[in-house]
């Protein structure tokens, strides 16, 4: 199968800078710099198709037709790379393998943009990655591929790591700015938004390491060449689905967007690990309803599993198998949500504390019906918090009530765990 | 107090800052590696190189998970207990380590040397459960192979 | 202007104001908490949600974040609406104390309103509740932290609008914390303002705690006397006793805030050594005692030497009632001075600037938190009126450019020092004001504002009927103390709550005086008569712009209850005034003197071209005086 971001991958090591280059890297910088607008990489970007690859599947060309392009003053890329929504690592490991690619695509996205200066926000825990970026950017900086004018174009960019000290708020893209600032990550309201307002007032484009890195194949083998190597026609590109839990061979794979679930599981992941049977998913990290078995042949991509009741979110698929119990799953999952909610609003920081306490109810024998009406009332009425946040900690608890309100019901009616006992 | 060498290199790094709050969690950072947490002092001092009250610089503190403000042990184990790694064990690790430490999450060992912290997703989900002992971030850990893993970095 | 339908009712507003504004704006109250007109949008507790059924938006929305526009229908009552309101009151409730009993707050606790009004009565959550530990903010401020309710007003109140860096937000999610890095005394010169803007009980205002419930407060519509600027206050007293005071809103003035010097400045009122009876050669007597042995001493001085030897002394502390009644005294004395100033000190750094004050030039509060550029010359805002300072740091928030002329003055916002006036681009800007406190160069003053007409002028007055004062002297000739005594023909003094020193009294062989407080003239005079203070009657000063400002009577004068020794309290004796209720406002004990002078009886001290004060309500804005 064609790979695009793992293409350079060398077993248990990272690419080298020479690698990377004899391989073709940068050729698509060159390429554009040389004979392209930045209008015309603008443009390649959203022909390509390509959705946001952080979670919320935005279109990223049309992300960065937003920003105003006569406004004057400074301008802002940031990668995001605060990945920390549980069940994620893609990024982690395409820049533990590669971080050329990123290199190159933010070079691209700041020409096209026309930002100076970027920055890659880079979660704690991520060091050896971050260790390869400053490294890459060094490189780069030398052989004149980033920093003052550009292969001699005239163009001029700088990127800069910024290692955060770990919390989850901070990827979400406003809480990132106030974070990048030396604010506390609080999200900002919206709007207005980051393309017009952003990082210290200024118009930012925030992408996903994954989005950034595609950038330069999309330039160098052109948009309809990305868009086909998807599944589905509908589909645009490939996709890094990190898979984790109760397979054979739980890993990060680069395959087509519209690949179907059951195909995942049973293909790249060798099917589930011995003795274990599917029970459930998390299809796209830990904000999202969960997929059961009738979800199996689903296409991962962005719409499919939206029209499934779920959501792609960061392709991190989470796998739980027959003893698994879906309300412990869903309390640990709550929990984490509960724990790194930043404070501000309030059905994030108390509403969350009372789903935890009531699943802790229930998972503990102690439940009772007006409890699983209470879950609901919250699923309706965190999506009225002030971020994504709350909303996405209920994803877990909808994908619970809707698939598995009978293992509920007989937590209560047996006031017990069936699945511990 | 940081040795000078320390401190002209974060007025350097405030400096280079496009602002100086934008420096604040390296600063943070530099001085949680010098005294092993970010002390009281430690906390005043960052606000003097940063031009902020020690209260402003409290106020990212302790908004951050892996800013310390109480004191740990040499090494910090962070054990993940986000969904992938309990899913594969995480919980029973968690204790595992505890009895094996003869601490209760969040304690330090009495000679010093160890703190275990659970902790949110290490993004090491394939290789689930995972741990970060320090800066290192382990996969696959067993309750077989743990013990050697705490000793490893115990002679580190 | 957009127009809006809130539950069928049409709304026209301004341009940006909120649905909630437009809301209010007609009498639909929508809950909210972290939302203030001071402090702007939060978004942060999502209780003011609302149901839009038209227009650009749709859904449940949060009306403080939404600008009203055009074609908006708005439910404040839609179920999902309602229902999200009582949950985010359900929430907030999870982790607050009942302890509504024993909370300073009770009956005055925002929370407490909605979680009766939102219908949230019944516990649905029966874990634990979160627990803090209180910090000692200092002798003014009491912290309960447990009753937080992350509105965020406090650190948005301390730190975005007054400047603080001391006290702030820590923790995150529902760890977070608000307060300082170590326990000790709030050091911004505003921070009893938290105790108005936190909506529930975890700011309290240490030195009234635990003294009286918001329904038995004796609370009046009133005016600062802390310095000239004249912010609007709500003093609140119980049992005689001044307890403490709100800050009051008026736009055009002090906008929600008052400073701490004028808030915590009960002491004087309640003073045990208040003198509060009349006093004839330190002796007790009653009014008419005290009067009729004043009317004596006046006759005796002009007998023995001549007439003009008598000095009418007002101050710039006295209401404007009693000031305009010292001309009348003065001619019927046949006195030989009115003063409204006693130092040549004060008179010189008062009337200068004064006259500089020609219609349309005076800058009000407003016009500093609206100007683009200020200039602070030759004063110290933090130290004369600190509410200036915390007008000019909105403006600079606003984008504003703050120059100081010379150094050494802090200011809670960026400055700008240049070494001379004329060093300011004053043409470049839209609305400049420049702010100054003595006229030691009025001429170089005087020019600068000929050159730039725009130029606005807030003056920094020693107290708070400065301007008043200045207007009668200038009227009526009038001259300081220090100058009328100079002459050696002044053999007598009438005093009325001004504050002269014992050494311009030397050889003056009778002193009169009227006040409220113990001062060194007081205890000179011979025969003495308690006035009330501010809080203890109706009156009225002009503040530094000349905007006349009603304040009504909050309270009775008499020794506060509280620290009466119990054998004499409850009194034993029949009396018809409380004990130490002998104090009566100033001008009427200057009219009764008139009466006995052989003048006529005064009931109305605003006569002539002073009528139209008259009827001045306390709970407006105020009105400018420049054209008496």
């Amino acid at each position: 199968m064609e790979q695009i971001l793992f293409r350079h991958n060398k077993p248990e090591r990272c690419v080298t800078f020479a690698e990377y280059k004899s391989e073709g890297g940068f050729a698509a910088l060159k390429k554009a710099l040389a004979g392209m607008s930045p209008d015309e990489v603008q443009q390649a970007v959203m022909d390509s198709g390509i959705r946001g690859r952080g979670g919320a599947g935005f279109p990223t060309g049309k992300k960065w037709s937003f920003v105003p392009r006569n406004l004057t003053g400074p301008r802002w890329l940031i990668c995001n790379c605060d990945e920390m929504e549980p069940g994620t690592y893609k990024d982690r490991i395409l820049l533990e393998a590669n971080p050329y690619s990123l290199i190159e695509g933010m070079v691209l996205a700041c020409y096209a943009i026309g930002v100076r200066h970027s920055f890659i926000f880079i979660r704690r825990g991520y060091e050896q990655a971050a260790t390869n970026l400053r490294r890459a950017i060094a490189e780069a900086t030398a052989e004149g591929l980033l920093g003052e004018n550009i292969l001699g174009s005239g163009f001029s960019c700088d990127i800069d790591v910024h290692v955060s000290a770990g919390r989850y708020i901070c990827g979400e893209e406003t809480a990132l700015m106030n974070a990048l600032e030396g604010k506390r990550a609080n999200p900002r309201a919206k709007p207005p938004f980051p393309a017009i307002k952003g990082l210290w007032g200024g118009p930012t484009v925030v992408n996903n390491v994954e989005s950034l890195a595609n950038v330069p194949y999309i330039i160098a083998q052109g948009a309809q060449w990305f868009k086909e190597t998807a599944a589905t026609p509908e589909a645009a590109g490939m996709k890094l689905f990190c898979v984790s839990g109760h397979v054979a061979n739980p890993a990060c794979f680069e395959l087509p967007l519209g690949m179907s679930l059951g195909e995942i599981i049973d293909g790249p992941c060798g099917g589930m690990r011995p003795g274990s049977s599917f029970k459930a998913c998390l299809p796209g990290g830990a904000s999202t309803p969960y997929f059961t078995a009738d979800h199996w042949g689903v296409p991962m991509d962005f719409d499919p599993v939206a029209k499934a009741g779920s959501r792609l979110g960061t392709g991190g698929i989470v796998v739980f198998d027959q003893q698994t119990c879906m309300v412990a799953a869903t309390l640990n999952l709550v929990r984490f949500y509960a724990r790194e909610s930043c404070g501000w609003c309030t059905p994030c920081r108390e509403g969350l504390p009372f789903v935890v306490h009531t699943l802790e109810q229930i998972e503990s024998g102690n439940g009772s019906e007006e409890h699983i009406a209470i879950l609901k009332e919250h699923v309706k009425y965190l999506n009225y918090a002030f971020c994504a946040l709350a909303p996405g900690a209920m994803g877990p608890v909808d994908g619970l009530l809707k698939h598995f309100e009978d293992e509920i019901l007989e937590h209560i009616k047996t006031g017990n765990c069936p699945c511990r006992n | 107090m940081i040795p000078t060498e320390l401190k002209t290199k974060l007025q350097s790094r405030v400096s280079a800052a496009i602002t100086n709050r934008e420096a604040a969690v390296d600063v943070m950072k530099a001085l949680q590696a010098h005294y092993g947490w970010l002390t009281d002092e430690a906390v005043v001092e960052a606000a003097e190189l940063l031009g902020l009250s020690p209260l402003q610089v409290e106020e990212l503190a302790t908004f951050y998970e892996m800013i310390y403000r109480r004191p740990v042990g040499r090494s910090v184990i962070h054990v993940c207990d986000s969904i992938s790694c309990w899913a594969m064990g995480g919980e029973s690790l968690l204790s595992h380590l505890s009895g094996l430490l003869g601490i209760k999450p969040g304690e330090t060992t009495t000679d010093g040397t160890f703190t275990l912290l659970p902790c949110c997703c290490l993004g090491n989900c394939g290789e689930a459960p995972a741990v970060m002992i320090g800066d290192t971030i382990c996969g696959r850990v067993t309750v077989e192979n743990a013990a050697g893993l705490i000793e490893r970095e115990r002679n580190r | 202007m957009p127009k809006l339908i809130i539950d069928n009712i049409a709304v026209e507003v301004a341009d940006g104001v909120t649905v909630l504004e437009a809301a209010q704006s007609v009498d639909i109250p929508i809950p909210h908490f972290c939302w203030h007109p001071a402090l702007g949008k939060a978004g942060a507790c999502r209780v003011c949600a609302v149901r839009m059924m038209e227009g650009p938006v749709k859904g449940i929305q949060m009306s403080c974040m939404l600008p009203a526009q055009d074609g908006m229908v708005v439910s404040t009552t839609d179920p999902e609406a309602v229902t999200m309101r009582r949950n985010v009151i359900e929430w907030l409730m999870i982790n607050h104390p009942h302890d509504c009993p024993v909370c300073d707050e009770g009956g005055e606790c925002q929370l407490q309103d909605y979680t009766i009004a939102g219908g949230h009565g019944i516990r649905r959550y029966d874990g634990k509740k979160r627990t803090h530990i209180n910090q000692d903010l200092g002798p003014y401020i009491q912290h309960e932290m447990n009753r937080c309710i992350q509105c965020y007003r406090c650190v948005r109140f301390y730190q975005e609008y007054a400047g603080g860096t001391d006290f702030g937000v820590m923790g995150s999610a529902g760890r977070v914390y608000f307060g300082r890095f170590r326990e000790g005394q709030l050091e911004s010169p505003f921070s009893g303002n938290l105790v108005d803007i936190c909506p529930t009980g975890v700011f309290t205002d240490k030195t009234a705690r635990f003294r009286a419930r918001y329904w038995d407060y004796d609370m009046a519509p009133s005016v600062c006397p802390g310095c000239s600027l004249g912010c609007n206050t709500t003093p609140v007293a119980r049992y005689r006793e001044l307890l403490k005071s709100i800050a009051r809103r008026n736009e055009a003035v002090n906008s929600w805030f008052i400073c701490d010097r004028g808030r915590f400045a009960n002491g004087e009122v309640n003073d045990p050594q208040r003198p509060r009876t009349p006093l004839i050669d330190g002796v007790e007597s009653s009014r008419n005692e005290a009067l009729k042995a004043l009317l004596f001493r006046i006759a005796q001085t002009e007998e023995r030497y001549g007439t003009g030897s008598i000095a009418i002394v007002g101050s710039s502390r006295l209401s404007l009632e009693a000031a305009l009644l010292l001309p009348t005294l003065a001619e019927l004395t046949s006195s030989g001075a009115l003063c409204y100033f006693a130092s040549e000190e004060e008179s010189g750094r008062t009337l200068p600037l004064f006259q500089l004050l020609t219609a349309g030039r005076s800058a009000s509060q407003r016009d500093v938190r609206e100007s683009d550029c200020i200039v602070v010359y030759g004063c110290d805002p933090l130290q004369d009126a600190p509410m200036l300072a915390l007008a000019i740091r909105q403006a600079w928030r606003n984008g504003a450019t703050v120059y100081t002329v010379g150094d050494g003055i802090s200011l809670p916002c960026d400055v700008t020092t240049v070494d001379r006036l004329d060093a300011v681009p004053l043409s470049d800007a839209k609305n400049p004001v420049l702010i100054r406190s003595a006229a030691d160069i009025p001429d170089q003053l005087a020019t600068t504002l000929h050159q730039h007409d725009h130029l606005k002028l807030a003056v920094l007055f020693p107290a708070a009927n400065s301007y008043g004062a200045s207007k009668l002297a200038l009227k009526h000739l009038g001259v300081s103390f220090e100058q009328a005594i100079s002459s050696g023909d002044i053999k007598g003094v009438i005093s009325v709550e001004a504050d002269i020193p014992q050494k311009l009294l030397e050889g003056i062989p009778f002193v009169a005086a009227l006040d409220w407080r113990m001062t060194e003239t007081v205890q000179a005079a011979q025969i003495f008569f308690p006035t009330t203070a501010w809080v203890e009657m109706k009156g009225t000063f002009i503040n530094h712009e000349g905007r006349v400002q009603r304040f009504n009577k909050v309270m009775n004068p008499g020794v506060p209850i509280r620290g009466l020794d119990p054998a004499v309290h409850p009194p034993h004796i029949h009396r018809t005034a409380p004990p130490g209720g002998e104090p009566q406002p100033a001008w009427q004990i200057l009219a009764a003197v008139i009466e006995g002078l052989g003048g006529e009886l005064i009931t109305e001290p605003f006569t002539g071209e002073w009528e139209r004060l008259r009827g001045l309500d306390a709970e407006c804005e105020g009105v400018i005086i420049n054209d008496i």
